[in-house]
């Protein structure tokens, strides 16, 4: 896949659960290497429109899409694309840890295991990727003596943790967060923050949160969304300092939502 | 040790195997009141009644279940749920698994053994699959929809298509409820197969070719197996949360 400035592109994008329209002609340029947030209130379509992106919305059946999607410059709906080489380019946290109920160091080498020939690696190259997806969450030093351990067992914002460790050995390019933290107590927030400023440069970032506060601490660009439409997108210090539509200051001046 | 170990399965069957031939030994051990060899005959007759079906009935149980599982992983993971057809064949699995064995048993003696007057493996087939079918499909279908979503979602993110979920993460974690739903239907084919030699022997004593100290033996012991199958089971579904799924890749 090609890259250029941006990592996702939509345009006019909609799509129904049925007969219900989810999504109205979204058009949206998420840039390369930031970390963009997506607000707006429950049902507005945030965790919808994220889902497009790795395409894992399908797998429901009633679900009719319009409309384009490139992720790295390329129409993730040409018929030349395959839908494991996109989800393993786009990896995906959700909002709840899903640790896989297996070893931590298992769990590390799933993804990688799924795309790759059964037993292609050799022991020293599989303790080399455990311990560098590792290192890279900075769990390295608190796991290291407990590979074995069932990763349903650790605390929830190890689990978390974890489960962006498991994306990294897919080398993804793009990570979609959907409200990665709204299990997680204050420390585990703060955790995962300070993780995703550390991978912003390496990864595209777009979490979908309902904080506000959070979405401002770490988002460098922001989208609010409503009713399945796109609002604004603007960099975060301008859409919740200085917004141009009503129903963003409505929004972010917390008059409802 | 965790029950749902393989370990635990393995020392669960030994069991079994020991409780068989405890009761093989037991039968020998009663003396005869003539003093001749009844009780080696009866011994005899009995496994020649369990073991002479046997044959037949290990690759017919085998077939229908993989057939039950395929069945169920279909409607469970390619037939959309709000489809007509799933919905017609999940009543009709729902109304056959309903109806008693007892029922089945009955049915399979006089539809089908008594006129032909030997058992042939299409009439066992007929028999089995319809005792051990719809139960088996309607427990492999709960064991499937109890696997957790959010795992099942983050399995699908990584890259894995539907057969690599299946058979790396569903069919793992289903396990040991589908193999309580399969263990639970042989115990059903068991009892079954005990009442109708109850019923055979009582209805039509001119063709029973075993003793009736072998008769009454054979019930014994396929209503022990079946409530061994039954227990086990029982054990296995307990710990469903717990199995061990290191290398399921």
């Amino acid at each position: 896949m090609e890259t250029n400035n941006f990592s996702i592109e939509t345009e006019n994008l909609s799509l129904w659960y049925g007969d219900f329209q989810a999504l109205m002609d979204v058009s949206v340029k998420i840039p390369d290497g930031k970390i963009t947030g997506l607000i707006g209130p429950s049902g507005c379509g945030k965790t919808t429109l994220l889902r497009c992106f790795n395409r894992v919305n399908e797998r429901y059946g009633n679900v009719t899409t319009k409309g384009e999607i490139k992720i790295l410059g390329k129409n993730i709906y040409d018929s030349d694309i395959s839908l494991l080489e996109l989800r393993k380019t786009v990896g995906m946290v959700f909002q709840r840890p899903n640790p896989l109920p297996i070893s931590v160091y298992e769990n590390i080498l799933f993804g990688l295991r799924i795309h790759s020939q059964f037993r292609s690696l050799t022991r020293t190259q599989s303790d080399e990727i455990v311990e560098e997806a590792l290192t890279s969450v900075f769990l390295w030093d608190d796991l290291k003596d407990k590979l074995k351990t069932r990763a349903t067992s650790l605390q929830l914002e190890q689990q978390q943790k974890l489960c962006i460790a498991r994306l990294l050995p897919l080398k993804p390019q793009i990570i979609l967060m959907d409200e990665p933290c709204s299990a997680l107590d204050s420390e585990g927030t703060l955790a995962v923050e300070e993780l995703m400023s550390v991978l912003a440069g390496q990864y595209t970032f777009l979490i979908v949160t309902h904080n506000m506060a959070q979405a401002r601490r770490i988002s460098d660009e922001c989208i609010y969304m409503f009713l399945g439409e796109l609002i604004e997108h603007r960099e975060t210090q301008a859409l919740f300092e200085t917004p141009e539509h009503p129903k963003t200051a409505d929004y972010v001046q917390m008059r409802y939502g | 040790m965790n029950r749902s170990d393989p370990i635990f399965h393995i020392i669960a069957l030994i069991i079994l195997v020991l409780v068989f031939f405890l009761i093989w030994n037991f039968t020998n051990l009663i003396p005869d009141a003539k003093g001749g060899n009844t009780a080696d005959r009866a011994v005899q007759d009995t496994l020649s009644i369990i073991y002479g079906h046997l044959y037949k009935m290990i690759p017919i149980c085998c077939v229908v279940i993989l057939l039950s599982l395929a069945v169920a992983f279909f409607l469970e993971e390619w037939l959309p749920h709000k489809s007509l057809q799933y919905r017609i064949i999940e009543r009709i699995i729902a109304i056959l698994a309903s109806i008693p064995s007892l029922i089945y048993g009955l049915l399979g003696i006089y539809l089908l053994v008594v006129p032909a007057d030997k058992v042939s493996y299409y009439q066992l087939t007929i028999i089995v699959s319809l005792l051990v079918m719809p139960y088996t499909i309607q427990s492999t279908q709960k064991a499937i929809q109890g696997v957790d979503i959010s795992v099942r979602e983050a399995v699908y993110a990584l890259g894995a298509n539907r057969w690599k979920v299946i058979t790396g993460h569903v069919f793992p974690h289903a396990f040991p409820m589908i193999s309580g739903g399969i263990l639970t239907a042989i115990s059903r084919v068991l009892a079954t197969a005990a009442l109708i030699i109850v019923v055979c022997d009582w209805k039509i004593p001119e063709s029973n070719s075993t003793s009736s100290f072998g008769f009454s033996s054979s019930v014994v012991v396929l209503l022990l197996s079946a409530l061994s199958l039954s227990v086990l089971s029982s054990l296995v579904a307990k710990n469903v949360n717990h199995i061990n799924l290191n290398g399921i890749v």
